[in-house]
């Protein structure tokens, strides 16, 4: 008897799929589509542009499904999907020079708004810790925003995709070793700009 | 481990992405080393306090999505269309209740083109040179219209299409020395007519002319020398009995060995001495014969009814009746039809295998 397509792994309900189960494609939108849009949303900064494109990557899924091997895993498939199109979203963005690239965080643009989203989605608590933890998190956000494509890229794809270490080497395109150097030094810098915070220190006890 | 590893696996460490072993051995470490300690740790308060918490996409997205998903479906391309249709197709070919009935219907299949009824089933039929059944033998030619009507007579009106004669000759060319019953029954190739008039004078009981031309074909050789040599030695019992037969019989089988007519020859060798009280003789060829896959049967048959009848006394009256026989015939053909001159080819009658039985031979050779 076959599973049930929430039990089933991605890449049975692609398979499914491949055979005509429109059923397991919407369980495959359902289980993904959060974190798809997360990742893009980080990348692209745009919550309207991350919607867009997140239908996008669905979509060449659907299109593409026919060449999905089983032996594959759907999680690395979709993410490269996911990466080449913001690569390709964020070259059209600088050809067309556009404002949220180039002129500098402030309030009122995209970004904050970013950081308003990212803000309340934090667990709400006492007053003076849900200020630190949403300045904290606009710390985390700006810090994002700074840091080298690469870092950023592979500081995403493990902590919002959850992706491990070898399949983000196979998304990028570079050695497993290369992956977990960047994503050391992501952290470093995480770790710099967060340590002057009292929560930073409570954790660290 | 020492902290160089440590640093190289801190991540998957992090990431919980080590092996249970390693694992162990990373935690060990931390434990007693304070600097990798402090490394974890701070990494791990990074990871707490820093973690991003995931946005809710818009409401909506996911219908969105699947409303594209139906729109982009049926917007695909024929040949992706096709293309999923096969997947879809094949998806099902794949379970495992049709490729177990695949196979059974292959098994079906196979066994109906392996297990056809054999030429030896059937009771009479023509056969080619080789013992080939001729209906199942596309490379069969007609007969010539006089050895048509020979084998019409014996078998009743042949079945199979007209066929090519230049089929025939090329068929016969490229095969080695043929069994010699078959060929007499079905005749032979077109192209060799002194083979040919021997047989036609074996069958219409001029021995001797027949014994010499089976003789010359034989010595000018070619795939029918070891047929020839077989049918002259019968050609010559017929004519002087089993004494001289024997000796031809015996030759045949050291001047084409492995050969259908060779093995014939040992048999009616054999059978020839058995008529002759020759015990010893008999014996040997029968026994020559016990390894062959197409003979042992006949000739551990013939060899069991030898013991059997090889008592003292049989022999010597069967010897008595051979000297009387052989006496007979040196006095004439005007004598062959008075008193014991009829007796000696009764008994090599009786001596030899029923003719059915030497007909299937070559059949069962092939």
């Amino acid at each position: 008897m076959a599973a049930a397509p929430g039990d089933a792994t991605d890449e049975t309900l692609m398979v499914r799929y491949q055979r005509g189960d429109r059923t397991a494609f919407a369980t495959l939108v359902r289980r993904h589509h959060r974190p798809l849009y997360n990742f893009v949303l980080r990348q692209l900064r745009k919550p309207q542009a991350a919607e867009d494109l997140t239908q996008e990557i669905f979509l060449r899924v659907v299109e593409n499904a026919s060449e999905f091997k089983h032996e594959a895993r759907f999680s690395t498939w979709v993410y490269t999907i996911a990466r080449n199109l913001c690569i390709d979203h964020l070259r059209k963005a600088v050809h067309r020079r556009h404002p949220s690239l180039d002129q500098p965080l402030g309030p009122g643009d995209e970004q904050s708004a970013l950081g308003e989203l990212v803000a309340d989605a934090r667990p709400a608590g006492d007053a003076e810790r849900t200020a630190a933890s949403s300045q904290m998190m606009t710390i985390v956000t700006q810090l994002l925003d700074t840091m080298p494509d690469e870092q950023r890229e592979v500081f995403l794809l493990r902590e919002v995709a959850n992706l491990p270490f070898r399949e983000i080497a196979v998304v990028t395109g570079v050695a497993e070793n290369t992956v977990k150097s960047r994503m050391r030094y992501a952290l470093d810098r995480l770790r710099t700009a967060l340590c002057d915070f009292e929560e930073y220190a409570r954790a660290l006890r | 481990m020492d902290c160089e590893r440590f640093d190289r696996l801190v991540l998957d460490l992090l990431y919980e992405e080590l092996d249970e072993l390693t694992d162990a051995s990373a935690k060990r470490h931390v434990e007693q080393c304070s600097r990798c300690r402090g490394i974890l740790a701070g990494l791990r308060a990074t990871r707490e306090v820093g973690s991003l918490p995931l946005v809710d996409p818009p409401v909506g997205l996911e219908l969105s999505i699947l409303e594209a998903e139906r729109r982009a479906r049926e917007q695909l391309p024929l040949r992706q269309r096709l293309g999923r249709g096969v997947s879809v197709l094949a998806g099902y070919a794949m379970r495992p209740q049709l490729a177990m009935a695949a196979l059974l219907l292959l098994a079906i299949g196979s066994s109906l083109i392996f297990f056809r009824a054999r030429p030896g089933d059937r009771g009479s039929m023509l056969v080619t040179e080789r013992g080939v059944p001729e209906s199942e033998n596309d490379s069969v030619a007609v007969l010539p219209a006089a050895n048509r009507a020979k084998a019409d007579d014996a078998h009743g009106p042949p079945t199979g299409d007209t066929r090519a004669e230049p089929k025939k000759e090329q068929a016969s060319g490229s095969r080695p020395a043929a069994a010699p019953v078959a060929e007499a029954e079905q005749g032979e190739s077109p192209g060799d007519s002194a083979f040919q008039a021997a047989l036609s004078a074996l069958k219409n009981g001029r021995y001797k002319e027949a014994r010499e031309q089976f003789e010359s074909v034989a010595t000018r050789g070619g795939p029918e020398a070891a047929s020839a040599a077989f049918h002259a030695a019968e050609a010559a019992r017929s004519e002087q009995g089993c004494a001289e037969a024997a000796r031809l019989f015996d030759q045949v089988p050291f001047q084409y060995p492995g050969t259908p007519a060779g093995y014939d020859a040992t048999f009616q060798a054999a059978a020839c001495y058995e008529s002759l009280g020759d015990v010893e003789k008999a014996r040997r060829n029968y026994q020559a014969l016990l390894d062959e896959p197409n003979y042992g049967a006949r000739a551990r048959s013939a060899l069991t009814q030898l013991e059997r009848s090889a008592d003292p006394v049989a022999v010597a009256s069967r010897k008595a009746k051979a000297a009387k026989g052989a006496a007979a015939k040196t006095l004439g053909d005007d004598n062959i039809g008075a008193g014991e001159a009829a007796s000696p080819p009764a008994e090599q009658k009786a001596a030899e295998p029923p003719p059915n039985t030497i007909q299937q031979a070559p059949a069962t050779k092939q």
